[in-house]
């Protein structure tokens, strides 16, 4: 049945189904992980680099983290050269924004760009969709630290804490059981949710938690990772995506919560 | 034009011994009330005036032979005590600042003076045109000229040459049996009387100053640091007014002159605050450490 | 009056030994009125290379946010900061741009290249580069400029003689010009990080 509508992606299926973009989706379920954690004073983002090799060439640039804007970074799975026309796209879109209000974008605004752009490929014939999802980290003064998940359909949502790619179901489940949220706390109407309780300390753990349990690897290195953090230096957005030294320094930090994962 | 030709008829160029003109044509004779004989050379054609504004520069924009000065800030009040004239200094040649002392007060005499705003060789000539004059008039009446008679001497005077491209906006002021006198006199022949008066284009700026200020029963302390703070702030936001502030104080016994004060010492009296800083500044584009 | 002296500018680049200085008045003003005294024409392009703009006001802002633009995408495409020279071969293309329609400005360009050597240049409005050894000027009081840069300005100079050098030079060629001055900001690039000082000038 699906044979007769999922060669266009335009085309709903009887059942009310757009076969392509799901083939799609199903594509970034085998990319390498990506996670996200927000924590109340940055964001961490971590990429799993899949299928090296000694005989690739070790280039200095990053696979899977872009720096997007002065106030986004952004983690990728799924088709690294879909990819690049969405970052491409969204750094110029910034960019215009800069020169238009001499202010930096904010980060849903971007955002939504990127996914109007996708979106427009699930409707418009002959053309095939993003095969990507984005988890965008964002600063902006009207919402402070953001985490976005986009999908090729071109949904996004916003999250404490999330995970795209590979295994993302396991490491979902991991992340909302060691989350540390105040929602519980007692909060009037007018309080603002601070949405975490966690420090950066707490999120770089915790991130590296998750990684060593959802990325089938006897040990975790720093040729298979990529880490970048999003924090504030002195009021202006900060980002620092890590050198392959400074990951290796992080993972011997947090050796305590990878361990166990070896043994179980 | 009749008149020219009448002048001259009255005044031939070799009857006063001047030298033959290249440019052959009628003289314009310059004639006093006695009518004696400054005479100046017109060019050849029906409308020597119209000949001559192509080489004068009236708004300081086009390349010509005869540059005027416009950029001034002069002004001069009536108060308790006398007259207190003040002026700046600057002299520019298109954006060029020619010269920061320039003197643009005239002293006509003992008793009056002139100020000088507009074309800086129309004011200086006619202004000691006018210095003759009132001399004539004391050794013909035995006593001074009034500043009434002596402005009015000198629109008449300018008058006669009106449309033909003179440049002068000036400020008489005297003192004489009636008291201090202050009057107005301008190139197209324009004469008023009152107490504050401003010209040039720094003008705005001062008369903003003066009339928020100004009083008539200041003492002469308080008049100076009207008259000096109306030049400054002239000065500050005026682009052609600049260099120093000379002030001149008519009083029963003629005009004293003050200590030339520079402008640009007097901002950092005014603003004792501004101090120089070092700062240190990063660029917008900050590459990640 | 000719559109680039609407505003009023004054704009000088100096090399010297290892570094580099650029300094402009802070005037705005229309015509003759004095509107501001604080008017930013230098601006910061990377860490070591600034840009001056003297000319028209609306076209200083205009450019410079576009520079901003094509600097930060430069650094996003490229994954490094942009070169003086590249730069400023960047600035010409832009201005070239707008042959038969042009912006205002005439570019000082500033910077140390990445093996710290001084890289100046100035460029007309339509963007002819004028690359020189020793300094670049600009502006209303540009004429003047020249005539204080020649006898002031020697080979060699250390970030603090190169200062004095060029702190006098564009003092000096400011009080002879009606157009331009009201205090002056001088930026001098070194290799170790860049020294901002605020000169005292006459107000009039």
């Amino acid at each position: 049945m699906a044979r007769r509508y999922d060669s266009r992606t335009t085309i709903f299926s009887p059942e009310g189904r757009l076969y392509q973009v799901e083939y799609a989706m199903e594509a970034i379920s085998h990319a390498g992980t990506v996670i996200g954690v927000l924590s109340k004073d940055g964001i961490v983002l971590a990429a799993e680099r899949q299928a090296t090799s000694n005989l690739l060439e070790q280039s200095v640039d990053n696979e899977k983290i872009y720096e997007m804007n002065e106030n986004v970074v952004a983690g990728v799975a799924g088709h690294a050269a879909d990819a690049n026309i969405l970052i491409n796209q969204s750094r110029i879109v910034a960019q215009r924004y800069l020169l238009k209000y001499d202010s930096p974008i904010p980060v849903e605004q971007l955002v939504r760009n990127l996914c109007d752009l996708k979106q427009g490929y699930t409707q418009h014939g002959g053309l095939r969709p993003f095969g990507v999802a984005f988890l965008c980290a964002g600063w902006d003064s009207a919402l402070g630290f953001q985490l976005y998940q986009s999908d090729p359909a071109g949904n996004y949502s916003s999250w404490k804490a999330t995970c795209i790619g590979e295994n993302n179901n396991n490491a979902q489940s991991i992340l909302k059981q060691e989350y540390k949220d105040d929602d519980k706390e007692e909060s009037g109407p007018n309080v603002k949710s601070v949405g975490s309780q966690m420090t950066m300390d707490d999120a770089l753990k915790l991130t590296c938690q998750v990684l060593s349990k959802t990325i089938d690897t006897a040990k975790l290195s720093s040729e298979k990772l990529e880490f970048a953090t999003l924090t504030l230096k002195s009021g202006k957005p900060c980002i620092h995506v890590y050198t392959s030294s400074e990951i290796d320094e992080v993972l011997k930090t947090y050796e305590s919560v990878i361990k166990p994962a070896d043994n179980q | 034009m009749n008149r020219f030709v009448e002048q001259l008829a009255a005044n031939d160029v070799a009857e006063l011994g001047m030298p033959g003109s290249l440019l052959a044509g009628p003289t314009a004779a310059m004639a006093g009330p006695t009518g004696h004989g400054l005479s100046f050379e017109l060019a050849a054609g029906n409308n020597p005036a119209e000949f001559a504004q192509h080489f004068i520069d009236a708004k300081s924009e086009k390349d010509s032979l005869i540059k005027i000065a416009h950029g001034t800030t002069t002004l001069a009040f009536k108060f308790r005590e006398g007259v207190m004239v003040a002026t700046d200094s600057r002299a520019t040649s298109g954006n060029v600042i020619a010269s920061q002392t320039v003197k643009k007060v005239i002293e006509i005499n003992p008793y009056l003076l002139g100020t000088m705003a507009g074309g800086a060789a129309d004011c200086s000539f006619w202004e000691r045109v006018l210095g003759m004059e009132c001399r004539l008039h004391e050794l013909r009446n035995k006593k001074r000229i009034s500043v009434a008679a002596a402005s009015k001497l000198l629109a008449n005077l300018v008058y006669r040459y009106k449309g033909m491209g003179l440049s002068m906006g000036t400020m008489v002021a005297g003192w004489d049996e009636k008291g201090p006198g202050l009057y107005y006199v301008d190139s197209d022949g324009q004469r008023l009387a009152n107490d504050i008066f401003s010209v040039g284009s720094g003008s705005t700026f001062a008369y903003g100053v003066l009339d928020s200020h100004y009083r008539y029963d200041m003492d002469i302390e308080e008049a100076r640091d009207v008259a000096r703070r109306a030049i400054y702030h002239a000065t500050h936001r005026d682009a052609y007014s600049g260099g120093v502030v000379r002030m001149y104080l008519v009083q029963r016994d003629g005009w004293v002159p003050y200590p030339l004060e520079d402008v640009g010492d007097l901002y950092y009296q005014y603003h004792p605050e501004v101090q120089l800083t070092n700062r240190t500044e990063s660029p917008l584009t900050v590459v990640p450490a | 009056m000719s559109i680039m002296q609407y505003n009023g500018s004054a704009i000088v680049a100096m090399a010297g030994k290892g570094c580099v200085a650029i300094a402009a008045d802070k005037r705005l003003g229309q015509r003759a009125l004095t509107v501001d005294t604080e008017f930013q024409k230098v601006f910061p392009i990377t860490d070591r290379t600034y840009i001056g703009l003297p000319g028209l006001a609306t076209d200083v802002k205009t450019l410079y946010d576009r520079f901003r633009m094509r600097v930060n995408l430069y650094k996003h495409n490229e994954e490094r900061t942009i070169e003086p020279k590249t730069f400023s071969h960047l600035v010409s293309h832009m201005l070239y741009e707008r042959r038969f329609g042009p912006y205002f400005v005439e570019p000082v360009v500033a910077g140390l290249d990445k093996n710290d050597e001084p890289y100046i240049c100035g460029m007309d409005l339509i963007g002819c580069i004028n690359f020189a050894k020793d300094f670049i000027v600009g502006g209303t009081a540009s004429d003047n400029l020249y005539g204080m840069c020649e006898s002031l300005w020697e080979p060699e100079l250390g970030p603090e003689d190169l200062f004095e050098t060029i702190s006098q030079a564009l003092l000096n060629a400011v009080d002879r010009d009606a157009l331009s001055g009201w205090g002056a900001v001088v930026h001098i690039i070194t290799p170790e990080g860049v020294i901002t000082r605020d000169l005292k000038g006459r107000m009039d």
